[in-house]
């Protein structure tokens, strides 16, 4: 496999303690890799050294063969790899429509966006991708006025008109009930046709909805990687994460 | 699906009615000078002045969100262009001393004109100098605060910063600048040998205040308003979009500095001095509270709050020392009851209202 995007090594610090201690990711052209683990895991630090949010204290982040780590996020973002963040980062003064403008793929310099109009081709593209996320009809709605699964989908749509090769997704259904969970599913599952996706996740339902392969993270460390049956029977995996879930389903029926 | 229905087409449009509604309201500006007398003409130009200034604010804290108190300063330095130029163009009648320099330099001992000034006697060169040295040196400090992690209530830190610390500079330099008095009894302006009269002052100001007003409509109409708007909001979240967000920040301040220092430009030869109390962090004060009352973001409540603010203190002067308390109570009301300022405010009413 040749991955479109790897992290060798790759360490992060937060005054003294290590978020991530080397941790080796791989991502290959069209796939679903689905992360796992508990709180204060890396997982989100992981994405955010990806795009540059946390600085790289050691390692590499390497995109399409190219060295990426600590570029500017702009840059990373241009280069193809979009982030979706874990509680929904969008514009709630804005609407609906112009969240998914602003977020639309193309030229972002000052003087294309003063001259810039909105033709027929870029408003088609933002009509596909409010219906692919289902909200069509709130195009004119500010997005303060959304739901929260709602705005969970405005950011989603705002990484597929960014079109990326690479979407990083943090949570995506976070907050969503499991109809919405479920269509959130189906989107990330149609993406995968020409994007590669890296999506961390609690929800196991829907782990197993979309994942092709799991990465388990603990404590900074990678702990276990592979499909969904491999990490379910994986002993090191039950212990810390699955096994734990088990009791708490247990404990509360 | 129809296109009102997607709520897309405002930029695209042509604001019909918002051009009709400017037109009326610049034709009726345009004949006030004709109606009212001398002084309420001058004044009317003056705010007019200030009211640009408070636009080219609002296009960076109402729009970009960056509080400055540092516009004062970009205007003053335009000012300082301007003066500079009339100054050296009086004729050796009006010169006190019938030498070819200014009295402020004969009083304290230079006896030729600094090499940096000596350009300023000619018309194109300190007009050329009044947009670009406010915006140059706008560049240069958004250069170094925008590109670095400053953010927030540290911006505006900097830019109290600045404007004491040039306050204090223009003043020390005496022998250049005229220290405290500033540059005083400077010539009228003539464009081309011709004396420009007052009433046509007003009229080049009053064209220059609907340009800036168009021109900054259309901006923000535009996708780089829609950018800015979402600085605003969360400068991070735009920058994982692919924008480069310091560029954006350094060219409208950059940019709006410029506008400061043609309305500085332009009210020297109406005020007929310059000095560094419009350098002074009141002054940018003054510009903030202008904004804050008209409504930020609104880029035509500025102006109406600049002439309105103007004219009660021209009244309030009349009956009271403490003209300032009236203003300062004023600005208490809007923050603590109309937060969106008087244009803001109405719009959203009436926006409610449809």
């Amino acid at each position: 496999m040749n991955p479109i995007l790897s992290t060798k090594n790759l360490q992060v610090e937060f005054s003294g303690f290590k978020a991530l201690k080397g941790v080796d990711l791989e991502v290959g052209e069209r796939e679903i890799v689905t992360i796992i683990g508990p709180n204060g895991a890396g997982k989100s630090t992981l994405l955010d050294a990806i795009v540059s949010k946390s600085p790289v204290a050691a390692g590499k982040v390497y995109y399409q063969g190219k060295d990426i780590t600590n570029k500017n996020p702009y840059e990373i973002a241009r280069m193809g790899i979009g982030r979706k963040f874990q509680n929904p980062n969008v514009y709630n003064e804005l609407t609906v429509f112009e969240n998914i403008l602003l977020a639309l793929k193309g030229t972002h310099g000052i003087f294309d966006s003063i001259t810039a109009k909105l033709t027929q081709t870029k408003r088609n593209k933002i009509i596909d991708v409010l219906d692919r996320i289902g909200l069509l009809d709130y195009a004119a709605t500010p997005v303060s006025s959304l739901s929260h699964g709602q705005k969970q989908w405005v950011e989603i749509g705002m990484v597929i008109a960014q079109d990326p090769a690479v979407v990083l997704l943090d949570e995506p259904t976070a907050g969503m009930t499991p109809e919405e969970t479920y269509m959130t599913g189906e989107i990330i599952k149609s993406l995968v046709h020409n994007h590669s996706v890296v999506a961390i996740e609690h929800d196991m339902e829907f782990v197993k909805q979309i994942a092709e392969r799991i990465v388990v993270l603990h404590q900074g460390e990678k702990l276990a990687e592979g499909s969904v049956q491999e990490i379910q029977n994986n002993s090191k995996v039950i212990e810390v994460y699955l096994g734990r879930e088990k009791i708490d389903v247990a404990a509360t029926t | 699906m129809t296109e009102s229905t997607i709520g897309i087409v405002r930029r695209s449009q042509i604001p019909t009615k918002l051009i009709t509604i400017s037109g009326i309201i610049l034709v009726i500006l345009a004949i006030l000078p004709l109606i009212l007398g001398e002084f309420q003409t001058s004044l009317l130009s003056k705010l007019l002045l200030f009211g640009t200034l408070a636009v080219s604010l609002d296009l960076v804290w109402g729009y970009t969100g960056i509080l400055s108190f540092a516009h004062g300063v970009f205007f003053t330095l335009g000012g300082y262009a301007m003066a500079y130029y009339l100054k050296l163009n009086l004729s050796a009648a009006g010169n006190t001393y019938g030498v070819d320099l200014p009295d402020f330099m004969v009083w304290n001992g230079l006896t030729e004109l600094p090499w940096f000034i000596a350009p300023l006697k000619f018309f194109p060169i300190a007009a050329i100098a009044m947009v670009a040295v406010p915006a140059i040196f706008a560049y240069l400090i958004g250069e170094f605060i925008f590109r670095s992690k400053v953010s927030g209530v540290y911006i505006t830190i900097i830019t109290l910063a600045i404007s004491s610390a040039l306050t204090t500079f223009f003043i020390s330099q005496q022998a250049y600048t005229g220290g405290t008095n500033g540059i005083t009894d400077v010539s009228r302006l003539s464009i081309l040998g011709l004396e420009i009269s007052l009433n046509g002052l007003y009229w080049m100001i009053l064209l220059f205040t609907a340009a800036v007003l168009a021109a900054s409509y259309w901006l923000t109409q535009s996708n780089f308003g829609l950018i800015l708007r979402s600085i605003k909001e969360n400068e991070n979240r735009i920058s994982y979009l692919g924008y480069d967000v310091a560029s954006f920040k350094i060219f409208i301040w950059t940019l709006s500095a410029g506008i400061a220092g043609i309305a500085g430009g332009l009210f020297v030869p109406l005020n007929r001095f310059i000095s560094p109390v419009y350098l002074a962090v009141a002054f940018g004060t003054q510009v903030v509270i202008w904004v804050a009352i008209g409504g930020r973001g609104t880029l035509i409540g500025p102006v109406i709050a600049a002439i309105l603010l103007g004219q009660i203190q021209n009244y309030a002067e009349r009956v009271t020392q403490d003209w300032q308390l009236v203003v300062g109570i004023l600005l208490l009301i809007v923050v603590v009851f109309i937060p969106d300022g008087l244009v803001g405010t109405v719009s959203k009413v009436f926006k409610k209202s449809y």
